[in-house]
């Protein structure tokens, strides 16, 4: 039995040691250096980066653009959160059967698949001032007064691609939806319905207690999405004009990479993690006291 | 009548859906077919006439010699990426699943922190790393760093391994297999459902990703799929038609990976979520 044991820990050893050390290498010490960057003013290439205490941080707070980038991952948050009874509606919905719903079902989750950069060319296609698709339609249908420059309007710019961000991933939300109200099982459903349990019944006591957990993963995904919204404005709009769709991920890749400010970027990079722990632990305080108390 | 009434509706909502989900792709078709005289006599939400619809869009973007060079270059960070994360994904899931160790907890809590790290903004300190192990503007970097630090495998797969039985690699050790044996001969196997997931899902991810090949591989000739496309933009700028088709294009591989895989994404997707 002891050689059994030692050649479990042989194995185990040989097998976990290069996962582990790339884990170590590539996640952890970043992370950990990520951190006590934010402290120093390394600027990307430099062998040295002087310690300047909490500076970044004061000059973070300070950083006008940077509040009003954080404001509009605000809108992209609260796009999302609107959306979220409409994808469970629609998830309900699409785990009944009627003619078509196996191609629905796949069609809601196409632009989840679709390269994000080919679709954000697309749509600046989409909504561009010269010969695009967007003001033709509305022309089309009579409503000419409403067409804007959607891209370079600073007051709409981020509520369009806030409106690209919901192509994108509701469908996948509706997809996670669908997936966990199939796994509720049959027997309860029916012996519910025998009761005598109406539609709303049914979705309030057996559907939302059994996709709860899901919810609360759509609802996690969408602050972490929502905060590093990024690809979409760095293709289609590179945050501009000035800041109007600039976001908190793309203003920090801006100010390493673009603006060699390490440091400062570091300091934005550890504010971002910290944001979204704090407002995924209020969140959960009002979704399980307000909405799910009755269960507990 | 009420149920008609509710098919109706149900079918109305749905073909919605599918003209917003379409919109964008179709329209983007329409234009990667037209000339640029007809981008501005044609309205973009029709196609011209049948006789009149043109490929020269299309041949420009097949003909771009850094089209070829970005799928060979997604091809190659595909295949080795997905070797490995196939290969540690089974073996870390396994040995996790089923073994007592020594730091165990502190492994299972390493993972948990590298799915909380946010994604994008990591890179400002990984960059100083990739860049001091002489992998910026190699393969090696997107390849490392999907290996490394793209986990989503390890959910799919610790689902995969506590399903199975431990009597059966019980019994196989009882007769005197190897550790290793029983993995490669009984474990991995057994994974495969598993692992077809995990190829596709992944393969999707890395094809589509723009950021890790665009920080890390500024070179033309270390073009991806997907950065071939934005140089691509910026030299057609304005026009377009040709870039339509270039967008077209590169959306076509994903597509027909879903089209035909979808069963293992849908059901690989929200594996992999409810646990994450």
């Amino acid at each position: 039995m002891n050689s059994l044991v030692k050649k479990q820990r042989k194995f185990i050893v040989f097998a976990m040691l290069i996962p582990t050390i790339l884990l170590i290498g590539f996640v952890l010490v970043p992370a950990v250096d990520l951190f006590r960057m934010s402290f120093t003013d390394w600027d990307g290439w430099s062998p040295t980066r002087n310690f300047i205490g909490i500076k970044n941080y004061l000059n973070m707070f300070k950083n006008k653009d940077l509040w009003l980038s954080l404001r509009n991952n605000a809108v992209y948050f609260f796009a999302h959160l609107i959306m979220i009874p409409v994808e469970l509606a629609f998830a309900i919905m699409l785990n009944t059967k009627f003619r078509g719903y196996k191609f629905y079902r796949f069609m809601v989750f196409m632009p989840f698949i679709i390269n994000g950069v080919a679709i954000s060319y697309a749509f600046s296609y989409f909504f561009s001032p010269i010969n695009g698709a967007f003001d033709e339609i509305l022309t089309v249908l009579g409503l000419e007064g409403w067409i804007r420059n959607w891209l370079s309007d600073t007051k709409i710019v981020n509520f369009v691609l806030a409106f690209v961000s919901l192509w994108r991933y509701s469908g996948y939300h509706v997809t996670l939806f669908t997936a966990a109200l199939q796994s509720v099982p049959q027997d309860m459903q029916e012996a519910a319905r025998m009761d005598g349990a109406n539609s709303w019944q049914m979705f309030r006591y057996i559907q939302v207690p059994s996709i709860a957990l899901m919810v609360d993963f759509v609802l996690f995904d969408n602050i972490r999405g929502a905060l590093q919204a990024f690809d979409v404005p760095f293709v289609m709009t590179q945050g501009g004009p000035g800041y109007a769709s600039s976001t908190f991920t793309l203003f920090t890749i801006n100010t390493a990479f673009k603006f060699s400010n390490f440091g400062l970027a570091a300091t934005m990079a550890v504010a971002l993690v910290f944001i979204i722990i704090i407002v995924h632990v209020i969140q959960n305080k009002l979704i399980h006291g307000l909405i799910l108390k009755e269960e507990k | 009548m009420k149920k008609v009434l509710t098919q109706i509706i149900k079918q109305i909502i749905c073909v919605g859906m599918i003209m917003i989900v379409l919109a964008p792709i179709v329209l983007t078709l329409f234009a990667a077919l037209k000339t640029k005289g007809q981008m501005v006599t044609t309205s973009p939400l029709l196609l011209p006439s049948l006789s009149e619809i043109t490929f020269d869009n299309f041949k420009k973007v097949l003909g771009d010699k850094y089209l070829l060079i970005g799928l060979k270059n997604t091809g190659i960070i595909l295949v080795v990426s997905l070797i490995f994360n196939v290969l540690f994904g089974t073996i870390t899931a396994y040995i996790i699943e089923r073994f007592e160790f020594r730091l165990k907890k502190v492994i299972v809590a390493l993972y948990f922190v590298g799915m909380l790290v946010p994604t994008f903004v990591t890179e400002i300190a990984r960059y100083r790393i990739v860049n001091s192990l002489g992998l910026y503007n190699t393969l090696g970097a997107p390849i490392i760093i999907y290996i490394a630090a793209d986990l989503m495998q390890l959910y799919i797969y610790r689902q995969f391994v506590s399903a199975l039985s431990p009597s059966l690699d019980e019994s196989a050790l009882i007769d005197g297999c190897s550790y290793f044996r029983v993995f490669a001969q009984i474990i991995f196997p057994l994974l495969a459902p598993a692992t077809a997931t995990v190829i596709i899902i992944k393969s999707i991810s890395i094809i589509n990703d723009m950021y890790i090949p665009y920080l890390y591989m500024p070179a033309n000739r270390l073009r991806t799929l997907t950065t071939f496309l934005m140089n691509y933009a910026n030299a057609q700028q304005g026009s377009w038609q040709t870039l339509a088709a270039g967008i077209i294009v590169i959306m076509l591989p994903t597509i027909l990976i879903y089209i035909v895989f979808q069963k293992y994404i849908l059901s690989g997707i929200a594996a992999g979520a409810v646990k994450g």
